[in-house]
């Protein structure tokens, strides 16, 4: 999906918000277009049911103006969480650049959170992609909660993060975390953009 | 490439600001690598003889005129 145009000289990537039903994707969403300067808020589309579940998915496009000579456009997207969006996820993964996992810190939806991971894994295969070289970042949320509710970063990381990719300690709620995320994706699908023009060199 | 947990609120305002900046940076030093011509221009670079091209025929044009020049 990640376009290069040196035509129009355009760069576009597409980063995935990935994680169990509220495990806070869309706040991640939410904090990134509210520090965003007015000239540059587009439209963040977002489908919610009554209770402020994502219902479809949430979108965000990122237009960050021309940089080094290019147009550089982010296109934020997130998944419904729920399990029976299934067909939904694996839409939105199609093309995807780039995942950040949204883990749930608290202790009692560990068990979610790994039935995410494997659903992500999933769903990136049947899209013919890499589940263990795509770019990925981990991102564990809710850390503003009380220690006695959710489990050490530490704990969390050996659990899900086998691949040993970058990961952040986040709450959302208050934007902790969340453009130290952004920024961590950002720069590996830029890097993995440029890789195979290093490695011809 | 490994990062350790960070966590807190930053400053309002200036996040998105922080962000730009790093991505500018990261951009700027990817694009020559992304560049074609960048990349055709390093290509022409290699095409001269090296040391390990040493030997190697190069200009087969006017070979066989200079062998016989060669054997007279």
């Amino acid at each position: 999906m990640s376009v290069v145009n040196y035509g129009t000289r355009e760069i576009t990537c597409k980063i995935v918000y990935y994680g169990p039903g509220r495990s806070g994707k869309t706040t991640n969403l939410q904090h990134v277009y509210s520090q965003l300067p007015e000239e540059r808020k587009g439209k963040m589309v977002s489908l919610a049911t009554e209770t402020d579940r994502t219902l479809f998915f949430d979108f965000l496009p990122l237009d960050l103006g021309t940089i080094s000579g290019f147009a550089t456009r982010f296109q934020l997207y997130t998944v419904p969480g729920q399990v029976y969006y299934a067909a939904t996820r694996r839409l939105v993964l199609q093309g995807v650049d780039g995942v950040v996992f949204v883990a749930d810190s608290q202790s009692r939806q560990l068990a979610e959170n790994i039935e995410s991971l494997q659903d992500l894994h999933a769903n990136l295969a049947d899209e013919g992609l890499d589940p263990r070289t795509l770019p990925l970042v981990m991102q564990y949320n809710k850390r503003d909660l009380p220690t006695t509710e959710i489990s050490s970063v530490e704990d969390l990381d050996e659990t899900l993060n086998f691949r040993g990719v970058p990961f952040f300690a986040a709450n959302a709620i208050n934007g902790g975390g969340v453009f130290e995320t952004l920024r961590s994706i950002a720069s590996i699908v830029l890097w993995r953009l440029s890789a195979p023009a290093l490695k011809g060199s | 490439m490994a990062a350790g947990p960070k966590d807190g609120t930053e400053e309002e305002g200036g996040e998105f600001a922080d962000f730009m900046a790093d991505i500018s940076q990261e951009i700027a030093l990817r694009v020559e690598s992304l560049d074609p011509e960048a990349k055709a221009k390093r290509k022409e670079k290699k095409a001269t003889p090296s040391s390990s091209d040493a030997g190697v025929i190069l200009e087969w044009e006017n070979i066989a005129d200079r062998m016989i020049e060669e054997m007279r």
